[in-house]
């Protein structure tokens, strides 16, 4: 069976991640909160291609991530925990990928990001006071932007995989 | 007859002259009242003339000269008496460098810088933007620097108030406002005191601004906490100086 990791300037795409969150343009921010571009990426990717590919570039994925924050918090589970999750969903029957649903698993993907960083950061005793403030302004954008970019990249994916139920 | 037709016509004419009298008592009223209807009235005739905004820029510029120039005369003395003290062994060359990522919002606060250890930084400098203190370098590439911000949770920075002589630790809150504990439960601090680098400090250099108390909150436990505004806007700053830290001569 065709997998798109098999296909490198496909994986190669995870690279536009990091320079994103590094950009963070200001146009894309909510209360000077960007948005989660990791789960961007992350969710079309484990929908068109399984849980097992998905929760290996989840966690690739976090590993880039984590080199760009300061401080040993760490996204490398949640991402793969999304990943293998995403791909399970995009394996069942009923199509998922409508617009809504898009930016409801966006939305969700978001907000468990959020909080394993907020558990984290409360373990190592550092609790931001804005925390629920940054927790649902990212997954408030990353929900707006979810059906715009996600849709492109499940159509994108789903053009590379012929074989793949479109 | 003829006199007293002449006496009737001087009282006549003495008569006839009141106004000359009037004239006269009113320059005997300004006499004595010391000329303030005369200055009265210079006053409001002048008043289109009175010295306005043009005069008081003038000296307001003249008084931001002179205090600026003060600043940088005991600038350069205390350099010299701190080099007398050797607290301090060298004067430090400032570096500029540009902001070329900055994440100020969300859950990690710092920003990157374009310049890195080839340029001579390295983990620890103190880096100011113009209204005072930033942040510290926490890592470096060879072309890049990423600062830890004063608002990242996990920033601690040793401050002191100077009005109070008061030491404290400014904590990141992950907000644009830093929280100050206080190291001392009795404290005088109050809203609008200044906060700045410890004069004694080694991790920062000392004597930098960092802001302002905005809003102090005595019952929090174990010590007093203050909320701080920063004097540098983070969001707006292009451009950053990082200060190198002072490396101590090593002793043998």
């Amino acid at each position: 069976m065709a997998h798109l990791y098999r296909q490198g300037w496909c994986l190669a795409s995870v690279l536009l991640v990091p320079l994103l969150v590094l950009a963070s343009p200001g146009l894309l921010k909510l209360n000077a909160v960007g948005p989660a571009w990791g789960v961007l990426w992350l969710l079309p990717w484990a929908l068109v291609d399984g849980p097992v590919s998905g929760a290996l570039v989840g966690v690739g994925l976090g590993l880039l991530l984590d080199a760009l924050h300061l401080g040993p918090v760490t996204v490398v589970p949640a991402l793969a925990v999304l990943g293998w999750w995403w791909g399970r969903l995009g394996r069942r029957g009923a199509p998922i990928d409508r617009s809504g649903s898009l930016a409801l698993l966006a939305v969700l993907g978001s907000l468990l990001l959020g909080v394993t960083v907020l558990a984290q950061q409360l373990w190592r005793g550092e609790l931001v006071p804005a925390a629920a403030q940054i927790l649902l302004a990212q997954a408030l954008i990353t929900g707006l932007l979810a059906p715009l970019v996600c849709s492109l990249q499940v159509l994108l994916w789903r053009q590379q995989l012929p074989g793949v139920r479109g | 007859m003829q006199a007293g037709r002449g006496f009737r016509l001087s009282a006549f004419r003495v008569l006839m002259a009141w106004p000359w009298a009037v004239l006269a008592l009113l320059l005997l009223a300004v006499r004595l009242g010391k000329g303030a209807f005369v200055l009265d009235a210079y006053a409001l005739l002048s008043r289109p003339f009175w010295p306005g905004s043009a005069q008081s820029e003038w000296l307001r510029s003249a008084q931001r000269f002179d205090q600026q120039t003060r600043l940088g005369q005991l600038d350069a003395d205390n350099q010299r008496l701190r080099g007398l003290l050797a607290l301090q062994n060298q004067q430090p060359g400032l570096v500029a460098a540009p902001v070329i990522s900055r994440q100020e919002g969300g859950w990690w606060q710092q920003v990157l810088l374009g310049k890195g250890s080839l340029q001579g930084l390295v983990v620890g400098d103190a880096v100011v933007g113009p209204g005072g203190l930033l942040g510290r370098i926490a890592s470096v590439t060879p072309s890049t620097a990423q600062v830890q911000l004063l608002t990242d949770p996990g920033s601690r920075v040793g401050v002191w108030v100077a009005r109070t002589g008061q030491h404290g630790l400014l904590v990141g809150a992950g907000s644009p406002r830093p929280l100050l504990r206080l190291l001392d439960k009795d404290t005088t601090v109050r809203p609008g005191d200044v906060v700045t680098t410890s004069p004694a400090s080694t991790l920062v250099p000392a004597n930098l601004s960092v802001g302002v108390v905005q809003a102090m909150d005595e019952q929090a436990m174990p010590a007093p906490e203050a909320v701080v505004q920063l004097s540098a806007p983070i969001a707006a700053v292009d451009w950053v100086q990082v200060i190198p830290a002072v490396r101590s001569p090593v002793v043998p």
